[in-house]
């Protein structure tokens, strides 16, 4: 009730300190001296009345005191001393600060590093406003449990959804974008969106408006467009006059209503779109009139994203969406036979979507967090000995009255300070870790932007490792240091009584700290060595001499005809150009990331009961794709020019496919349906090699090849084998396709090798250098670990070695003795560690799919980590030889 | 001295409302007509005046100005606020209750049992 007169006398209080303390001075001796003149005149003298006056008063500096203590100010005062109190401490020991401060800012920067690169990737929020309460709604079906849902479906599901505040549909499409006619248009990736997209994402525009309800009613009337600000910036020159002027998209006018907020980088982490359109403009845009999204209900190509309303929890949704969808399968039952749709969060989505990113994300946090243990494992021991030193000081203050949370307090005031220090260094380190990480770039002419940055969010996520690293590992070496037996404490003469028993928290600390850099160490080295083999045993293609160049002549509008006219010609005239060896025409490159997906129905093969048929990845490809990219056809035949439109449907599977569906049996002459149970059949007439499809560490992949001619393709890549001389032949390929239609807009155009280092090589070896770099950095912080309890430890026994030399004992036994004990912590922690490196081999093995383990790493990890930790007792135990027993005996 | 009362646990705060509601005084002043209406049968123990004022002021039931005192000296003078009269209000009546309780059980005989 009367909070905010206490808040504002509390804060009062803490802006004028000084003079409210000098009028409290005043006001007292105001007091004292009225009083005294009373009792001069009740005739004292003037001495004795003053004498009386202060007596009667009582203690004035205690009185002061109840005084803070009733404003609340005494809690504040004790902090600020602690603090002081704790810099203090940390100035006179700066060895220990040292370690300890560096150790953390190497754990915290670690994390923090990481943290932005799993940000970037997965878990930053999406760029609208309150993007908490927007959840994913995913199609889900036998064949997809992810699928897209199909504009009929959303609609309905729209209009008739109680549980949104705004659903919203958007594809993400190729424009062919020209900004005045005449121009040669270029490939542009934006999104067709539903009309309600920015209202709902609360999304303002920076320039001009958003789509009006009314341009999302009448399909192809309203071609308007918004630019993405990205785009508006790098194209255009944030031309503010751009507002009301006309664009080309695919050849059609378009007017530019406005642009895109700079926050607004697109629906989801990577992709930021060029441009937005109404789904309206679906069908004038698409070349091909046989296709309109908007009304066919098995289009399912659009992501679906809504605002819950307030109140309305995700089961709830799902609950009733689930409802809706089983309407629809009624009302629809041969396009909606065995749909379904899920809702989930944001960050759910994501990691369905991109598992194997997530699950590297996860395994380098995981690590990352190990190093920080590993740290913290630091600074609890180094506050474990430092408590011990202070051992009598602590005693003789609770002796004095101290309460024992009050010291509590103070000891956590050091360890919070420290972590502070260690936070704040700790930028250095992730800012520079930052700068690696981002040179990570996905390698497509797509504008996916991977934007690892410290940002707010990895500096709030370094501040709370910091503290939380603090409070774990200061609490529980201060509950201990205040624990003190009094009595022995003070009685004894080095004030180390219970000094055993927290030896063995140190040692049970280095223990782990042995254990857990192993484990590092070892997934550095199985890391290592996979990605090794992996790349060694290459991807199973052609990676040298091949040049590469994207094409989509539907962006100029071409007729299907137009489209398969223009590639014949094209491969006819790259094939017979200079400098060519061979050619190939193919929809999709391996490892690209734009793989496609097609559903069979292998023939004799008993699918899983809630299935109709397999999803496979494939692609299209002409009759010079194996020979070109050197994919070898083991058994059967490649395509031919036989293989045409007319003739039967014929595929080539690799022999993972093969092996799948057709266990211990010959593939070659095996049938499939394309599509469903209704679908054409196709035979098989030749097994490729198994190559690498999605990345270079999966494991066999069914793959399944269909020729071109029988499954014709407006996307497609030109691959060309050159005789040796890469960039001459780029340029003489973009004379001739300039010679072949001048406004055909050529896009991705690099040599193979080029892509094959970003997409394979680049960014395994860049995980090998973090992950090793983080093994490193575990193995020295167990080092400074096991280092500094063998010298804290040899410290301590300084007279018992000196007796014994005294008696007889030679250099050799001293440091045999001192190297046994650093060798009983090293194994113990080896021991521990090898056990757990075995369970996160598993781990490790998931992202390579293989079961198969490599002893080898352990054997080159565990002897290296044995040799280090015993030379970090060795350094210790050799001062401990040279010590002088007559002046350790002298001593005391 | 022993005619003195000391006081009782948390009646101080109540007071020195009570002195302030009757117009503006320093703190010695309170001192002084607290015992002036007590009849000085009340023995305040002088400094703990203080923390007691500065947590009444700091609660926002009285507030506090420099002035001059009776003898032309810089004086801090305290006055009741519109919540401190309510909160004396308050006090008064609970404390008139207790008291009548008190007395009820303190004169009950055993017969009346």
């Amino acid at each position: 009730m009367n909070l905010l007169a206490r808040l504002r006398s509390w804060l009062k209080w803490m802006m004028e300190r000084p003079r409210l303390e000098k009028e409290m001075e005043t006001e007292v001796r105001f007091h004292i001296e009225s009083y005294a003149e009373d009792l001069v005149r009740s005739g004292l003298s003037k001495q004795e009345a003053m004498r009386r006056a202060r007596v009667e008063f009582g203690n004035i500096e205690s009185h002061k005191d109840a005084v803070r203590a009733s404003l609340g100010l005494r809690l504040w005062d004790e902090l600020w001393s602690d603090l002081g109190f704790a810099l203090r401490i940390m100035q006179r020991n700066p060895g220990f600060t040292l370690v300890a401060v560096l150790s953390l800012a190497i754990g915290i920067g670690v994390n923090s590093a990481l943290f932005s690169v799993a940000d970037a990737l997965v878990l930053r929020p999406l760029s609208v406003s309150r993007p908490d309460e927007v959840v994913t709604v995913v199609g889900k079906s036998p064949s997809d449990p992810l699928g897209g849902i199909s504009y009929p479906d959303y609609a309905d599901i729209r209009d008739r959804s109680k549980s949104f505040d705004g659903l919203v549909a958007f594809t993400t499409t190729a424009f062919g974008f020209a900004a005045r006619p005449g121009e040669l248009p270029q490939m542009k990736t934006g999104m067709l969106v539903s009309g309600n997209l920015f209202r709902a994402m609360g999304v303002e525009p920076e320039l001009g408006r958003g789509f009006r309800p009314e341009e999302d009613q009448v399909p192809g009337r309203d071609a308007v467009v918004v630019l993405g600000h990205d785009f508006w910036g790098t194209q255009l020159g944030e031309d503010g006059a751009i507002l009301g002027r006309t664009v080309l998209l695919n050849g059609i006018e378009f007017t530019v209503i406005g642009v895109a907020p700079e926050r607004f980088t697109g629906m989801d982490q990577l992709l930021r779109p060029t441009l937005y359109v109404p789904l309206m403009m679906a069908p004038r845009l698409d070349a091909n009139p046989a296709r309109n999204l908007l009304e066919q209900r098995d289009d399912r190509g659009l992501e679906v994203k809504g605002r819950l309303k307030s109140g309305v929890s995700l089961a709830r949704a799902q609950a009733e969406l689930v409802t809706m969808a089983k309407g629809l399968e009624r009302a629809y039952p041969v396009t909606n036979k065995d749909q379904s749709v899920a809702v989930m969060t944001e960050l759910q989505a994501r990691i369905a979507r991109d598992s194997p990113d997530s699950g590297m994300v996860a395994m380098l946090m995981a690590l990352a967090a190990v190093v920080l243990l590993v740290a913290c494992a630091n600074l609890a021991s180094l506050l474990l000995s430092r408590a011990r030193a202070r051992t009598r000081e602590i005693a003789i203050r609770l002796a004095l009255g101290a309460g024992r949370m009050r010291l509590v307090r103070q000891l956590m005031a050091e360890s919070v300070v420290v972590a502070l220090a260690g936070g704040a260094v700790s930028l250095l380190f992730a800012d520079a870790g930052a700068a690696f990480l981002s040179r990570i770039r996905i390698p497509t002419d797509l504008p996916l932007v991977l934007s690892i940055k410290l940002d707010q969010r990895a500096l709030l996520f370094g501040l709370a490792a910091s503290l939380l690293s603090a409070v774990l590992f200061g609490l529980v070496p201060a509950l201990q240091a205040s624990r003190t037996d009094l009595v022995s404490a003070l009685k004894s003469a080095d004030a180390d009584n219970s000094g055993r028993q927290r030896l063995w928290g140190r040692k049970a600390l280095v223990v782990a700290q042995v254990a857990l850099s192993l484990v590092l160490m070892v997934v550095a080295t199985l890391l290592f060595r996979g990605f090794h083999s992996i790349l060694a045993g290459g991807p199973g293609f052609r990676t040298d001499h091949l040049v590469m160049m994207s094409f989509d002549p539907k962006l100029v509008r071409y007729s299907d005809q137009q489209v398969q006219q223009f590639y014949k010609q094209l491969a006819d005239r790259a094939r017979s150009s200079l400098g060519v060896k061979s050619v190939a025409l193919t929809q999709v490159i391996p490892l690209a990331p734009n793989q496609q997906v097609e559903n069979i129905v292998p023939e004799g093969f008993q699918l899983p009961k809630d299935r109709t048929s397999a999803a496979v990845f494939a692609d299209s490809v002409d009759v010079g794709f194996f020979e070109t990219m050197a994919v070898p056809i083991l058994r059967g035949r490649s395509f031919l020019e036989s293989d045409t439109a007319g003739a039967p449907l014929v595929a080539v599977v690799n022999e993972a496919l093969a092996w799948h569906y057709w266990p211990n049996q010959d593939a070659i002459g095996k049938r499939f349906r394309l599509n469903d149970n209704k679908g054409p059949w196709v035979g098989i007439v030749g097994i490729a090699k198994t190559g690498k499809y999605l990345w270079v560490g999966e494991g066999p992949t069914p793959y399944l090849y269909l020729p071109l001619a029988q499954h014709p393709q407006p996307r497609m890549t030109l691959v060309a084998q050159s005789f040796g001389d890469d960039p001459s032949l780029v340029a003489s390929l973009r004379e001739m396709v300039r010679k072949l239609d001048a406004n055909q807009p050529v896009y991705d155009v690099r040599t193979m090798s080029d892509f094959y280092q970003m997409r394979a090589v680049s960014v395994p070896m860049m995980i090998n250098e973090v992950v090793g770099a983080m093994g490193l950095i575990g193995m020295l912080l167990a080092l400074v670990g096991l280092y500094g309890l063998m010298a804290y430890s040899v410290a301590r026994r300084t007279r018992e070695i000196g007796i014994r030399m005294a008696i007889g004992g030679d250099r050799g036994s001293v440091v045999r003795m001192v190297l046994r004990q650093g060798f009983n912590l090293a194994l113990t922690g080896l021991a521990i560690g090898l056990v757990a490196s075995f369970a996160a081999e598993t781990g490790v093995n998931a992202i390579f799919s293989s079961t198969r383990r490599d002893p080898l790493a352990y054997l080159i990890v565990a002897p290296t980590l044995l040799a280090v930790t015993m030379f970090a007792a060795w350094v210790p135990a050799r001062r401990a030889s040279r010590v002088d027993p007559t002046s350790t005996l002298r001593y005391e | 001295m022993d005619r003195q009362m000391d006081l009782l646990q948390g009646t101080l705060d109540m007071l020195i409302l009570k002195a302030v509601s009757l117009g503006p005084l320093h703190g010695y002043g309170v001192l002084l007509r607290i015992q002036q209406i007590s009849g000085e049968q009340l023995e305040v123990q002088q400094g703990s005046l203080y923390p007691a004022l500065y947590r009444l002021e700091h609660q926002g039931w009285i507030v506090s100005e420099w002035g001059e005192s009776d003898n032309k000296r810089k004086a801090k003078f305290y006055r009741l606020t519109a919540a401190g009269r309510r909160r004396l209000h308050f006090e008064t009546e609970k404390w008139n209750r207790m008291a009548s309780l008190i007395a009820v059980i303190l004169r009950t005989t055993s017969e009346e049992i």
